[in-house]
């Protein structure tokens, strides 16, 4: 049924923007549009969210308790919101980690014979 | 929350800043800054559906989408009045009954009793192991059990009797209480003035000394004009003084039941007279007994417990019956055999509310069918399928809601009625009304149904095919199938109810009709009866002259044809059993049979219009000097003297008033009568002794008067003849045989006419139910028909297609309906009187009579369609 796969998927790119960010932060706070970028960068572009997305991600992960968000300043000696990572947080990266994982795992090895075939 | 406010304050700062970042960056790259911007802006996406977003991580948004999905329902329903004012309706119908019904209910059978140990209270009788029939326990019997229990904290006998309360003013009937002294110390309950009893006060009062009282809160407001000083006073109560110990506070009541308590003494007015004193007879079952479970043990401890005691003591007495203890908790026993009547109501009417969610339903997929597209242009819109249901669900829940209000509205006016249709010896009525239980209740049914009612239509509504609901016009002939399967499956559901409930009324209905053409063995009209004690107290040998005196008296009254007086009246159930003995057949006390012992003046057979079938009646010569003589019903005569004459033969009866201590006299059988229905219309006549008043003196009768015309025109007349007989003794429970006849059949009554009130409701919402689906069904075929009868179909071939999905339909719905009764009707033996639960007839009617119903609720659509202009029927697209 055409809306149970629409919601699923949702739910899929929810959870991986979440990974993202706390895969991210991992390196250290970071304000958002920083994150955004890092995410840009480290994979080559491919990924090309929508900026504004990342802030009810960033809200839902401060709820959860995932990471928390302090003042700061930038580089340029700006005032700006820095998101740091919690070790709630650390700890749900790596079983999020983990999870995802298994499931790439899992979809190679369900994909591979498919190009084994189409090469033959 | 102020989190929520700190991290949302920030938030448009933070996009702010965030899109100043990229506008530099993108500027660093080399871009002009208006294009950079713009590329900011767009990669950033839709800023307020960000903010949106975010807020909604911190929002209750389940909340505030509950405020909009009303807002929306209510819009939704005032846009479709019809079918909100019907659904509102019957729900209002439905949710009522239930409510109606579950509060009598509740205040009957399930609100605990008003103890402090009220979850430790348990009634434990002592039945018979022959039988298991019997429940109250003799004085001696009770000792023992107290003595060599470990399981109870304490026990306590109980009994009601009738009272006089000599006052300044005229003498008061008063329905009072002989109990242990522990019994208040059992209840948890002590007295709001004065004290409760002291355990010696078990035993009779001292020579000279006064038995104790304690008044009710009412008695003293009314009749001592809730004067504290009237502690240690001095009362006549009958002809014995009681000094005054104590006031119990205002709700207090017990032994609970319809008519108040207003006095309690203890069981040593009982004990006085020694060896002859009702407490010395282990013979003498006549008391309740209450305990009070010792912390920590089970029902099954005590009773297991109990059981040894009895088995012991049946050892010790042979000469006994033998009798085994039965434990009960102490709501149950006080509500005993109204269970299964009030549960049987409540399911009923669950069936009616049942049968009402499935027709709202039914409704609602209706509508479904006209919001077709809304539909779709939600899911297009982009609302998920969950967030489509729960606007649905609101919907349906708003409309129960609705229905429930009004229901509870109609429950509540129409509670008063319901109540006197109650037979008037169920307790705990008075406490019926509106509380924080009831209310709670009806909120959660009506809860409950608008989700049970509105689940299947909202998954139905929400699971539709894009492309399919935008390409039909809305009542294209595909895309009903699965939602007419379905309303055919709810109608299916609900004939099927309605023929369980048809079923049970019909049963009751039958059941009724035999138990009102019974014969009762006398004639009910035209009877006049009332309570008199006499005043010279319990069994004493002046009590029946004055009976003779006030049934001579009232005899010479004119307009009366005859009078006379009796112990216990036909269907009062008030019998006194009495082991008997038949001549020449000498069998040891423990395992006599029992035959129903009464006492009676002579005429008494004329009075009442029972026929004398052999013999005499007693004549005024038969007294306490003459042949002690009885008279005894067909009954007994049949069982104990089979193929013989019973007349001269002689039988000994275990009650032997009147001939002081030891084994009363053998008595000759003088007359044989006609049975007569004693414990209720519905009891098979048990055998029967009566003896002459005379020889056999009760200090309590009642007096039965055959009038030529209204038996009430002579209340005055014969209260007169009594005061001057004696000032100091009050008439009571002043009724006519009719009024007890009605009352040996209110209880099936009530049941009847609700049940089928119940069954009436199921049917017509039942045929409503067809009636919607066939209507729809003729909608949907319209173009279909108009082709039809454009090729030359008859007006009856259309008629008769139409009609015949109709029956189909109330075919399967009655045929599952069936099966249902067929596994549902064992709940009714108890209630049925001379027709089998699996009663052929009953059984065949019901169906037929949906079937019929179901034919005429058809047809009306049907001949709509038969009258379908195959012109407009083709244009109608």
């Amino acid at each position: 049924m055409s809306t149970k796969e629409q919601r699923d998927r949702i739910e899929l790119l929810q959870g991986t923007l979440d990974l993202l960010i706390l895969r991210t932060l991992l390196l250290g706070p970071a304000h958002g549009h920083a994150i955004a970028k890092a995410i840009e960068f480290k994979s080559d572009d491919v990924l090309q969210v929508e900026q504004g997305s990342l802030y009810p991600a960033l809200h839902r992960l401060i709820k959860r308790g995932w990471i928390s968000a302090e003042e700061g300043t930038s580089e340029n000696n700006r005032r700006a919101k820095f998101y740091r990572l919690t070790p709630k947080g650390r700890r749900q990266l790596a079983l999020e980690t983990n999870k995802w994982d298994k499931l790439a795992g899992a979809i190679a090895r369900i994909l591979q014979p498919a190009e084994q075939e189409g090469e033959s | 929350m102020r989190r929520r406010k700190r991290m949302l304050d920030d938030l448009d700062q933070d996009i702010r800043d965030h899109i100043e970042r990229e506008t530099q960056d993108n500027i660093d790259r080399g871009m002009p800054p208006e294009e950079a911007r713009y590329a900011a802006v767009r990669k950033f996406g839709n800023v307020t559906r960000v903010k949106e977003e975010t807020r909604e991580v911190w929002s209750f948004v389940w909340f505030e989408q509950l405020m909009q999905d009303v807002r929306y329902a209510l819009r939704t329903l005032r846009k479709n009045p019809g079918f909100a004012g019907t659904a509102i309706l019957t729900l209002a119908l439905g949710i009522g009954a239930t409510t109606a019904i579950f509060s009598v209910v509740d205040s009957v059978m399930l609100k605990p009793l008003p103890f402090p140990t009220a979850d430790r209270l348990v009634r434990i009788g002592s039945v018979f192991v022959a039988n298991g029939h019997g429940g109250v326990a003799s004085y001696p019997d009770f000792l023992d059990w107290r003595a060599r229990n470990h399981v109870f904290e304490g026990m306590a006998v109980s009994r009601t009797n009738d009272f006089t309360l000599i006052g300044p003013r005229e003498p008061l009937h008063l329905q009072g209480a002989v109990v242990s002294a522990q019994l208040f110390s059992l209840l948890g309950v002590t007295p709001a003035l004065g004290r409760s009893f002291l355990p010696e006060e078990d035993n009779p009062a001292a020579a000279n000394g006064t038995d104790p009282v304690i008044l009710s809160y009412g008695l003293w407001q009314r009749e001592f004009g809730s004067d504290a000083s009237v502690l240690g006073r001095t009362i006549r109560i009958g002809d014995q003084p009681f000094t005054v110990i104590g006031v119990m506070p205002q709700a207090f009541q017990f032994p609970i039941q319809a008519d108040p308590i207003e006095l309690w003494t203890t069981i040593g007015v009982d004990a006085a007279g020694g060896a002859n004193a009702m407490t010395a007879q282990r013979g003498a079952h006549y008391l309740d007994v209450d305990g009070l479970l010792k912390p920590g043990i089970t029902l099954e401890q005590a009773q297991a417990e109990m059981a040894t005691i009895a088995l012991t003591l049946n050892k010790e007495h042979p000469e006994n019956k033998p009798r085994t203890v039965r434990i009960v908790p102490e709501l149950r026993g006080l509500i005993g055999a109204l269970r299964t009547p009030l549960l049987v109501l409540l399911g009923a009417v669950g069936f009616v509310l049942l049968i009402v969610c499935l027709n709202v339903a039914n409704l609602l997929l209706a509508l479904a069918t006209g919001r077709h597209k809304e539909m779709a242009v939600r899911a297009v819109l982009g609302a998920s399928r969950r967030r489509t249901i729960s606007q649905l669900l609101t919907e349906s829940v708003s409309l129960g809601l609705l229905g429930g209000g009004l229901g509870l509205a109609l429950a509540l006016a129409s509670l008063r009625l319901l109540v006197r249709l109650i037979p008037m010896d169920v307790p705990r009525l008075t406490a019926v009304g509106l509380d924080a239980r009831l209310l709670t209740f009806s909120i959660l049914l009506s809860l409950l149904a608008g989700m049970l009612f509105g689940l299947a239509p909202a998954m139905q509504a929400s699971r539709i095919s894009l492309t399919d609901s935008l390409k039909e016009s809305g009542h294209g002939p595909g895309e009903g199938k699965e939602r007419s399967r379905l309303r055919d499956a709810l109608v299916v559901c609900e004939v099927s109810l309605a023929v369980v409930l048809l079923v049970g009324a019909g049963l009751l209905i039958q059941s009724f009709l035999h138990l009102t053409r019974v014969d009762p063995g006398f004639d009910p009209h035209h009877v006049l009866t009332f309570q008199l004690d006499s005043p010279a107290g319990l069994q004493d040998s002046r009590g029946p002259a004055f009976f003779r005196e006030v049934v001579t008296r009232l005899r010479a009254l004119p307009g009366v044809s005859s009078a006379s007086a009796v112990a216990s009246l036909p269907l009062t159930g008030d019998n006194i059993a009495s082991s008997i003995e038949i001549e020449g057949e000498p069998t040891p006390m423990g395992s006599r049979p029992t035959a129903d012992f009464n006492a009676v003046e002579p005429n008494y057979f004329r009075a009442l219009g029972t026929a004398l079938l052999a013999g005499r009646d007693f004549t005024e010569r038969d007294d306490s000097k003459s042949t002690p003589v009885v008279i005894v019903n067909r009954t007994l005569a049949r069982r104990f003297f089979p193929n013989q004459n019973p007349l001269g033969k002689h039988v000994r009866t275990g009650i032997g008033n009147g001939y002081g201590p030891g084994e009363s006299p053998m008595r000759e059988i003088v007359g044989v009568i006609n049975d007569v229905k004693q414990s209720g219309l519905g009891a098979d006549a048990a055998p029967e002794v009566y003896a002459p008043l005379a020889q056999s003196p009760f200090g309590t009768m009642l007096i039965v008067v055959r009038t030529a015309n209204d038996p009430r025109s002579i209340v005055d007349a014969a209260r007169l003849q009594v005061a001057s007989l004696d000032k100091n003794t009050p008439i009571y429970h002043v009724e006519t045989l009719d009024q007890y006849f009605a009352q040996s059949v209110s209880e099936p009554r009530f049941i009847t006419l609700l049940l089928s009130g119940f069954a009436g409701l199921a049917l017509l919402l039942a045929s409503l139910g067809i009636y919607g689906v066939i209507s729809y069904i003729v909608v949907q075929r319209t173009r279909e028909i108009g082709i039809r009868m454009a090729l030359g179909a008859e007006a009856g071939e259309v008629v008769l297609s139409v009609l015949r999905r109709g029956l189909l339909l109330a075919a399967i719905g009655a045929t599952i309906g069936l099966a249902g009764a067929f596994g549902l009707v064992h709940l009714l033996p108890g209630l049925l009187y001379g027709v089998r639960a699996t009663d052929p007839m009953t059984l065949a009617a019901a169906p037929l009579v949906l079937l019929m119903v179901a034919a005429i609720a058809s047809y009306i659509p049907a001949r709509r369609a038969a009258r379908v202009d195959p012109m407009i029927a083709l244009r109608y697209e």
